[in-house]
């Protein structure tokens, strides 16, 4: 297989529009094949969901096409994790998610959106999926409602990112450029190219039994350190602390919010980090 | 699948109705029952969490009786097993969940709920 070209991007206009146009729309078209190309869970998600206590909820902020929905494969019915996806074809897939028979729960929704319960998971994931918004402010807005989303006690979050930083057996080819991109990532486009028979819609029109078409998702390949710096800009506008609870005098007038980053790191061409959010009682 | 359990987290979230705006109200629903593997463990450990009057309104709206009014002190097995029942095996397929609040309606389509707003009501 030919390494697969990244091109640089300029996100300009409403970024809503531009994710619509670059991010949801493509997703939707590519659902089956690229849900084909989507089952081994990476050994990092895989083990936070097996540290899950029995009777958590969770939501899967972007889940896809649902793989990490059956997670843990070895104790499955003890926790319940809620998939939310813009895409409603990729959506479709994730219901029946698993080798199972099982139907899982999925919602329609975005990731900017809040259409729960305050704190009311216990643990949230978002893989492979803040990389899709188009601003800085957007990707700080969507780590605010994973904040807002968890327990404030006990939450736990997972956050993964595609990294600028690739593994050597990555087949992407990165344009190097002469700006700042070290500090404050990269705005890429990444073609997909679906090689499959002519959708239903269009058979029987002058296309050929076989067609090629290549969409250009748009992605943010995220800088050192980059993430880390969303979860202090998302704490900050929240009032939350960064750091462990036991840096703070256990004696305040109010509770205070905090939110600790127990893992910042980098697997396979993504960062992620692991938080956990804390509470001082009154 | 809009599952109860699921139901009982969703809340609307259209800008500025930040009050009365849980429990969603079904309306219109078609419903499937299909076998759960029960878990009494994860029932316990999740039973905190739910908000029980809105676990029973909604099962009551779905024609499920089974459950008290109120959280018996007892968990007791045949609870457990009329909890799981309401709260993992009722598949509301198609139908409309309404905010009690500003009545904004929420479609269910092919077992998946549309929790989508258009750009002028997110808040
Ligand atoms: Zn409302």
């Amino acid at each position: 297989m030919a390494p697969k070209a990244v091109a640089p991007a300029i996100v300009d206009g409403d970024p809503q529009t531009y994710e619509n146009e670059n991010v949801h729309a493509i997703y939707d078209k590519i659902a089956s094949h690229f849900s084909s190309t989507r089952y081994k869970p990476w050994p990092i998600i895989s083990v936070f969901m097996s540290s899950i206590p029995t009777g958590w909820i969770g939501l899967d902020a972007g889940t896809g096409n649902g793989k990490y929905l059956p997670l843990p494969l070895d104790r499955p019915s003890d926790i319940l994790t809620i998939g939310l996806d813009r895409s409603i074809n990729l959506l479709r897939l994730a219901r029946h998610a698993g080798e199972s028979r099982a139907t899982r729960e999925v919602v329609w929704g975005d990731v900017l959106g809040h259409c729960w319960r305050p704190g009311v998971f216990d643990y949230a994931i978002s893989i492979a999926t803040i990389h899709h918004l188009a601003t800085h402010e957007r990707r700080i807005e969507a780590v605010k409602r994973l904040l807002e989303s968890v327990d404030p006690q006990h939450g736990r979050i997972l956050i993964y990112v595609w990294a600028i930083e690739q593994d050597e057996l990555s087949k992407r080819q990165i344009p190097t450029g002469d700006d700042d991109s070290d500090r404050r990532g990269k705005d890429v486009v990444v073609p997909w190219v679906l090689s499959q028979p002519a959708e239903p819609a269009r058979r029987g029109g002058s296309e050929a039994p076989t067609e090629q078409r290549v969409f250009n998702r748009y992605y943010h390949m995220f800088a050192k350190g980059e993430l880390s710096g969303l979860v202090h800009g998302a704490a900050a506008d929240l009032g939350m602390h960064v750091g462990e609870p036991s840096a703070l005098a256990s004696k305040q007038l109010h509770p205070i919010r905090g939110v600790e980053i127990v893992q910042d790191g980098w697997e396979r061409s993504n960062y992620y980090v692991e938080l956990r959010c804390w509470q001082t009682s009154e | 699948m809009v599952r109860l359990i699921t139901h009982n987290l969703l809340a609307c979230h259209v800008k500025g109705c930040t009050s009365n705006n849980f429990p969603l109200q079904f309306r219109d629903v078609q419903i499937e029952l299909r076998e759960a593997e029960f878990n009494p463990d994860f029932l316990r450990g999740f039973m905190p969490k739910l908000e029980w009057k809105a676990l029973v309104d909604a099962s009551r709206q779905l024609g499920d009786t089974s459950l008290p009014p109120e959280v018996p002190e007892m968990l007791d097995d045949d609870f457990l097993k009329n909890l799981h029942h309401v709260l993992l095996e009722i598949h509301v397929e198609e139908g409309v969940m309404t905010c009690p609040n500003c009545r904004h309606e929420y479609p269910i389509l092919n077992g998946i709920p549309n929790m989508l707003l258009a750009e002028h009501e997110i808040g």
